[in-house]
């Protein structure tokens, strides 16, 4: 679909591109772009982290993605363009982690479509973290099961399910 | 039947080349696989917490199967651990 862009880049190959994704989602019907930039950071849990490698299920999460901007559209009823790319593989500081821009004629939209896109990514896409520490040392992040199914609609994240929510 | 599943996050370190093969009944449920990975695990790869299986999901490359769905033949499968994207 034209207005929903999604991909998984590989960081060995490429870096996020912001400005790829500020590009996608301009449109002479939109006055409103909202966009969210997750980046690898210094310090989690109280331990120093030096990088972050990302493990992805690739088909299921483009599905996912593709899933969510179908989800996004139905919800927002406002014509608007989508793009969420993801990064793969092995990040140092600094890096890009995830982009998700939103596209739409006003800014309330545009806001509402972009966090509802990166809380889905979130929460329901197919991807793990490994923080690597200072020390040596390295964990996988604990994170949301999908065992259960979300709710119709339940599109507020904002940490009442149990799980603190610190990712 | 042979399944094949391949293996994603701190599950990965259930085996080096990244997925495993159980042996399932024909017949058998989601549900079933769940419990037969986390013996496998308990025995193979003691070094993985075999509770992980427990909150992990079961997925096609298409979508997710849920417990009582019947394990699909002829298609390799994905085990889910809980998922920390972004």
């Amino acid at each position: 679909m034209d207005d929903l862009h999604v991909a998984v880049v590989e960081r060995a190959d490429a870096a996020l591109d912001v400005a790829a994704a500020l590009d996608f989602v301009s449109d002479p019907r939109f006055g409103g772009i909202s966009v969210f930039v997750g980046k690898v950071r210094d310090f989690n849990l109280g331990r120093q982290v030096v990088g972050i490698s990302y493990d992805l299920f690739v088909p299921l999460a483009l599905r996912t993605f593709r899933n969510i901007g179908e989800r996004a559209r139905a919800e927002i009823g406002a014509p608007m363009k989508l793009y969420i790319a993801h990064a793969k593989g092995d990040l140092g500081l600094g890096d890009l982690a995830v982009v998700v821009a939103a596209g739409t004629p006003h800014r309330a939209e545009a806001f509402r479509t972009c966090r509802l896109a990166i809380e889905a990514v979130k929460h329901e896409a197919p991807i793990w973290k490994q923080e690597h520490y200072v020390d040596g040392d390295s964990a996988w992040s604990e994170g949301c099961s999908l065992c259960e199914q979300p709710s119709e609609g339940a599109q507020d994240h904002s940490g009442h399910d149990g799980h603190g929510h610190a990712h | 039947m042979k399944v094949r599943i391949a293996l994603y996050g701190a599950l990965r370190e259930a085996d080096p080349r990244g997925h495993l093969e159980l042996d399932v009944p024909p017949g058998s449920t989601i549900a079933d696989l769940r419990e037969l990975l986390a013996a496998h695990l308990r025995e193979h790869a003691p070094q993985v917490n075999a509770g992980l299986v427990r909150i992990s999901a079961f997925a096609s490359s298409e979508e997710i199967l849920h417990n009582h769905r019947e394990v699909p033949a002829d298609l390799e499968l994905a085990v889910l651990p809980p998922v920390s994207g972004g």
